[in-house]
């Protein structure tokens, strides 16, 4: 990969190079890549998730800024 | 849009098409909405045909607002409200059908009577079956997918209480909804309540007409539209990033070019599959071709590429255009944004229309008739008279060489994965992002094409006005597809046209600064990400509380002004462009556009011009930052003991 050299300044201190912001193609391709739910085979794993990843809604202890004491 | 010719695109290969079939004779709606002028009085919302006496014309002048009134004594009030709540209930019937479609086929499949359609993800089944009280336990799949799959078809016919998916929204926005009485008992009841109390004589009252607008549309983006989306994603997987191609260059020369068009996916998963039959490419080859080239169009299109990768061929207003090349073989439809014309267009070249709901027949059309019981055999008849119509194809061929990269498929689901892995998927790092500032709201851009404005050029304006000012678009339906031709869908895009703090973001995760989540139906998907954004906390305790906002800024469908209507009910500033359904009447449009704010959260607004929209939205998402306290930076301080020890105090 090739890098951009950029210049950065802040205030009080000298002017350095840095490494750029890189853009990889970032597209997936083949298949199956990027199907991340086909990586919870079993349906213990799959609840889980639910239970822990979507805890939103399926968390028994999720405590959310909705449910605070004192409301925003 | 009045007076004078417009540039009909601001895509190239559309322009190319529209030359070509001026040169081939062939008219088009770009032709039409400059040979058809509107009906003023209609497009003001100010014409009433709802009885026989009529249609009265209720215009309001100046002075003379109260004077104005039909033949049957309804003010222009009750007659904007009226209509514009007529408009809310197709839009719900429309993106409901589809819902009710899904869940009768879900049924037919969890039966073992749907052959060829299986659970693609376990997970979202059982995700619905923990919402609704299903019993899990050791079941299999088809055990539970019935239970969810009743529950899920009772909730159109539901007659009393509320829709079992209201629970899904924030608490506090439930309770706003109990409070204001708009909780839907029922998906059909509400649309059903509309058609009544808007037929002559019934419900005289403009602020009660548009509160059951409300309810109506509630019914929709958090119930049929919902359902349907959820119930596709057991069926056919829940998306997830996946690269297509969009534009009409997807078209092929030396392939059978078929086009999916419309909403349902149920037909089309089926026909993606037929096409890779060797024996369906085995005859493709005995015709001359050298495969079978499958691509999509509207909405179909967003929901075949994001499961499958299949290219986009255009959006609503790209349709005609995809025949004019000469190269489709057939353009396959189901239901809504199906233009009558393709049938027309179709009769200068060789292209084969195939409809296939009971519900859309095109006279001119071949009906072949979409039965979930024997999907797959009517997928390859559909594909056999593609492939069949291949040797008919005129030397009149000019595919346009233009098409585009886009990552679609960010389901609300990915983007929790997305933003923290499986072992701490979260909303976290976006609500972080948008305190800290990098990122200064999030913004839904959907809805369709007009052809009375300049083809995809309001869509594109207010989304790069809105990404250069770091907002983070989320996107479905035609906004997609014009997004996706702009080259606004690759991470690339980022840095080209994304604000600092956007960009650094988008290159961090590794995510394009426009998020495709899908079709019309899928905006139900934009209100499950903005209440994850609430229960992952920091921006408040409802969706109006966030800084976000909506717009469709090239609108044209009544589901379009169903999907603003829940936006609205659920807490969004939203803007709509080209023209507004009720701006005859300032009485009503005020009520939409300021009360609604007081009552629940979020209103109305409309401004054509595209850039000055953007930043309506902007002024309001810095309004909620401000009132959230995350407007300007703070200095951070890091608390030593002794400095805790007074904070316990107090």
């Amino acid at each position: 990969m090739e890098y951009e050299i950029e210049e950065k300044s802040a205030p009080g201190r000298e002017k350095v190079e840095v490494l750029g912001a890189t853009y990889e193609a970032g597209k997936p391709d083949g298949e199956g890549l990027g199907r991340w739910r086909q990586k919870l085979s079993s349906r213990e794993e799959k609840l889980k998730y639910l239970r822990a990843g979507e805890r939103y809604w399926y968390g028994k202890d999720w405590y959310g800024s909705e449910k605070r004491k004192n409301p925003a | 849009m009045a007076g004078g010719k417009i540039k009909k695109s601001i895509d190239e290969a559309s322009l190319e098409m529209i030359d070509k079939a001026a040169q081939d004779g062939v008219t088009t709606a770009f032709d039409r909405a400059e040979e058809m002028s509107q009906c003023a009085i209609g497009a003001a919302g100010s014409c009433c045909k709802n009885c026989g006496m009529g249609p009265c014309r209720v215009l309001t002048f100046k002075g003379q607002e109260k004077a104005a009134r039909g033949i049957c004594g309804a003010t222009a009030e009750t007659i904007a409200a009226r209509n514009f709540i007529r408009m809310v209930a197709g839009g719900a019937a429309a993106h409901s059908d589809h819902g009710r479609g899904v869940t009768e086929l879900f049924l037919a499949m969890a039966k073992g009577k749907a052959p060829g359609y299986e659970i693609r993800d376990e997970q979202k089944l059982l995700q619905l079956a923990l919402e609704w009280g299903v019993e899990i336990g050791g079941r299999s799949n088809q055990e539970i997918a019935i239970d969810v799959g009743e529950i899920a078809l009772a909730e159109f016919g539901k007659q009393e209480g509320e829709l079992v998916t209201l629970s899904r929204a924030p608490l506090k926005r439930q309770e706003l909804w109990q409070r204001e009485g708009v909780a839907p008992r029922g998906i059909d009841r509400e649309i059903v309540e509309i058609m009544h109390r808007t037929h002559i004589g019934v419900d005289q009252d403009y602020h009660n007409l548009l509160k059951q607008g409300v309810r109506a549309a509630i019914g929709d983006g958090w119930g049929g539209s919902m359902i349907a989306t959820e119930l596709q994603d057991i069926l056919f997987g829940t998306p997830a990033p996946v690269l297509g191609r969009v534009n009409l260059g997807v078209l092929k020369q030396d392939e059978v070019n078929l086009i999916i068009h419309g909403h349902e996916p149920l037909l089309s998963e089926m026909i993606v599959a037929v096409a890779q039959d060797p024996q369906m490419l085995e005859l493709a080859k005995s015709k001359g071709s050298n495969g079978i080239n499958i691509s999509g169009m509207c909405c179909t299109a967003n929901e075949i590429l994001m499961r499958h990768g299949v290219p986009i061929a255009g959006n609503f207003l790209q349709q005609e255009l995809a025949i004019v090349t000469g190269a489709v073989d057939a353009m396959v439809v189901d239901i809504q944004c199906i233009m009558q014309s393709i049938a027309t267009v179709a009769e200068c070249y060789h292209t084969k229309i195939i409809t296939t709901s009971p519900k859309a027949k095109i006279p001119g059309a071949t009906h072949i008739e979409f039965d979930e019981h024997n999907a797959l055999e009517g997928a390859r008849t559909i594909v056999k008279t593609a492939i069949e119509n291949f040797p008919n194809r005129g030397s009149n061929i000019w595919i346009p060489d233009k098409q585009t990269d886009m990552v679609a498929g960010f389901s609300h689901e990915t983007i929790n994965y997305l933003l923290g892995g499986l072992f701490r998927a979260s909303y976290r790092p976006l609500n972080d992002n948008i305190i800290n500032g990098r990122i200064r709201g999030v913004a839904g851009v959907v809805g369709c094409n007009n052809a009375r404005a300049k083809h995809n050029e309001g869509h594109v304006t207010m989304v790069k006005e809105l990404i250069k000012n770091d907002v983070l678009v989320i996107t479905t339906g035609c906004n997609a597809i014009a997004c996706g031709e702009a080259g606004l869908m690759v991470p690339e895009a980022a840095v080209e046209y994304a604000g600092e703090g956007l960009a650094s973001v988008c290159e961090t995760v590794g995510i394009p600064p426009v998020l495709h989540m899908g079709s019309c139906v899928d905006n139900s998907r934009i209100l499950m990400a903005a209440t994850a954004m609430v229960k992952d906390g920091g921006l408040g305790d409802d969706i109006s509380d966030l800084p976000v906002a909506g717009a469709a800024p090239e609108w044209m469908s009544e589901k379009a002004i169903s999907i603003g209507q829940y936006f609205v009910a659920s807490g969004v500033f939203t803007v709509f462009g080209v023209t507004w359904p009720t701006i005859g009447n300032d009485e009503v449009t005020r009520h939409l556009f300021e009360d609604f704010e007081a009552m629940y959260g979020g209103m109305w607004a409309f401004e054509p011009d595209s850039i000055k929209a953007a930043h309506l939205m902007i002024s309001h998402i810095d309004k909620k930052r401000e009132a959230l306290g995350i407007d300007k930076a703070r200095e951070r301080v890091l608390y030593d003991m002794e400095m805790r020890r007074e904070l316990d105090a107090v």
